[in-house]
């Protein structure tokens, strides 16, 4: 039979977001494939050059809808860098709850899309439901739901409330008996495991040859995780340890990504415990120096990292943003290359895609 | 990848009747049960509506009265989607014609709620309101007026920047409002040509134009003299000066 090219996208149930996933296809038989993507190209680190340091941060809410938080938060880490600022020890560990609370949030929407790709329409619902939760956490935290604008630049908004953290503890006690569910629906389904239990395999040496970072690479056997090997905020003084599966398959990046959710209910507690007392905020300078600023942190994705130039003025000279799922989609064809054209939906919904921030 | 559909077949044969079909279906049903005796968990929405709390972002709100003009929304909007607009003035008793005032107009269709305007408004005039539901049939609706932006709001809609200063991080220094350590104006005299402009463009009269004895014409020199007390740190007479004498002194 001949050999043919299709296209996977720009509107496909898989391509959450818009891109393309060109495969060509011998039968059944996926033999190459190519991924197009800037349909969502806004210019934005171009934009940003024409806004002060602190217009930026509810733009760079914008990148990614599914983990807002995370982008502005490695924006005023980058902007801190540069400023030289130093950030009040209250403000951090509420910086850190935020940012596995936002952790937890992207990765339920992870598993809420995943399981339609997968035909399992239930686990959408059980997730979608668990994700309302969190929204209503940061909603009264810090009045919206998807695009927070919680962090400044030295600092965060406000302080959290009593009330706040009362139903945090209750949320995460509530939602650590619904994780037993998710696991009864997905992993002891039989059915289910069988699409992912060794299909898609992507070696240590390949992930990290490819840039992968993120649960796709911990999937992969590497012990690399941003908080643990280059920590920023306080993750070093926090009880945690970064989640590895060594299979290399769909169904460890799967793992990787359920045992990150509770090791987030666990890093939450923790910071719970040890925040504490005083200022939120710290006044920032109104013109940063001369120089550069650079800071990378653990997104849900993977790695991302910000690198600023400043030249004196209120506006920052050039912005660069390492979009971590950018990086990982050059791992596609490696991944695809040999599966069915069945396989391609759960495996590209494995890697978590994020339109928003790859094309920016 | 044949190795592995056939390794699947060979699993599914492996687990049986009762591994591969019934064991997941009890399990299903188990979960349907569980979740049929349960309240559910969404809204008939235009009917039934989530409670929002206070400090819920939707569209930007005015007290008219609060207002003082000074344009600080206007400048620190992302979307530069308010402007400032000339209105008459609320109706009061025992004037006949009220005098124009500058209010600020959003285009709640640009507005992307990060609730900045409210956050840096230094009268608390601009707050955030619970309205999300903005949809409307043109776009020029969309352009809320000053007076159609008028909201009264609950004690909690306003929004407060608490900080410290970076040199007082470890004293232990309570936070205080962000007009307790404001960046003030300050001039260079040689600059200055003693126009008056800044005094006009200031919107608390903070701004006092005081002779300074001659020239050597015999004509007074004019310099501007600040009231730090009454000032908000909006810069407006920063920028209309036309020499660029006056520059915001940080405060650090």
């Amino acid at each position: 039979m001949a050999k043919m090219w299709i296209n996977m996208g720009p509107q496909h149930p898989m391509t959450h977001g818009l891109w393309n996933l060109r495969i060509e296809v011998d039968g059944e038989t996926v033999t190459n494939s190519e991924p197009v993507i800037g349909y969502l190209h806004r210019g934005w680190e171009k934009m940003v050059e024409d806004r002060t340091y602190p217009q930026i941060i509810p733009m760079a809410d914008r990148l990614c809808y599914g983990s807002s938080y995370t982008w502005s938060h490695v924006y005023c880490l980058a902007v801190e860098d540069l400023m030289e600022l130093e950030v009040p020890e209250r403000a951090k560990y509420i910086r850190v709850i935020a940012d596995e609370l936002q952790r937890i949030a992207s990765h339920l929407m992870w598993l809420a899309a995943i399981g339609p790709d997968l035909g399992n329409l239930t686990i959408f619902l059980y997730a979608m439901r668990e994700r309302e939760l969190f929204m209503d956490l940061f909603q009264s935290l810090c009045g919206a739901r998807m695009t927070y604008n919680y962090t400044r630049i030295g600092g965060v908004r406000n302080d959290t409330t009593p009330e706040w953290e009362r139903d945090l503890v209750r949320t995460l006690d509530f939602f650590e008996k619904r994780m037993v569910e998710y696991e009864d629906l997905v992993d002891r389904n039989v059915v289910f495991r069988m699409r992912m239990e060794g299909l898609a395999p992507l070696s240590a040496a390949d992930a990290i040859n490819l840039g992968v970072t993120g649960p796709s690479l911990r999937g992969s056997g590497v012990d690399f995780d941003v908080r643990q090997d280059d920590p920023y905020e306080v993750y070093e003084n926090l009880d945690w340890h970064p989640c590895v599966q060594p299979d290399c398959d769909v169904y460890a990046r799967y793992r990787v990504r359920m045992d990150e959710m509770r090791m987030s209910v666990q890093i939450i507690r923790d910071a719970l415990k040890k925040m504490p007392k005083g200022p939120v905020r710290v006044k920032p300078p109104r013109y940063a120096p001369e120089g550069t600023g650079m800071a990378r942190m653990e997104d849900p994705r993977g790695e991302s990292l910000m690198y600023v130039i400043g030249d004196g003025t209120e506006k920052p000279f050039r912005l660069k943003v390492r979009s971590p799922f950018f990086v990982t989609l050059s791992a596609a064809p490696v991944m695809v290359n040999g599966c069915k054209v069945a396989d391609v939906p759960s495996i590209m919904g494995m890697i978590d895609v994020c339109m928003g921030e790859t094309d920016r | 990848m044949a190795e592995a559909i056939r390794s699947n077949k060979q699993r599914s044969k492996e687990l049986g009747l009762t591994g591969f079909i019934l064991k997941p279906l009890a399990l299903t049903l188990k979960q349907t049960l569980k979740s049929t005796v349960h309240k559910p968990t969404t809204v008939l929405y235009p009917w039934e509506k989530l409670v929002l709390p206070d400090v819920y972002r939707g569209r930007p709100g005015l007290r008219f009265d609060k207002c003082i003009g000074c344009g600080v929304c206007m400048r620190i909007c992302p979307n530069r989607c308010i402007d400032m607009m000339e209105v008459d003035d609320l109706p009061k008793e025992g004037v006949e014609t009220p005098k124009k005032v500058k209010r600020p107009r959003v285009n709640v269709g640009r507005c992307m709620m990060c609730g900045y305007c409210a956050e840096y408004c230094p009268t608390d005039a601009m707050i955030v309101t619970p309205e999300y539901e903005l949809a409307s049939f043109t776009r020029g609706a969309l352009i809320y007026d000053p007076y159609q932006l008028q909201y009264d709001g609950v004690p909690g809609n306003e929004v407060h920047i608490l900080e410290v200063l970076p040199a007082e991080l470890h004293t232990g220094a309570a936070p205080r409002p962000a007009l307790e350590n404001k960046d003030l104006p300050s001039l260079e005299d040689s600059k200055c040509i003693g126009c008056t402009k800044c005094a006009k463009a200031c919107p608390v009269d903070a701004v006092e134009m005081k002779e300074m004895g001659v020239n050597e014409k015999g004509r007074p020199i004019k310099r501007p003299v600040f009231d730090n007390d009454k000032c908000v740190s909006c810069e407006n007479c920063v920028e209309v000066c036309p020499k660029s004498a006056l520059c915001m002194k940080e405060v650090q």
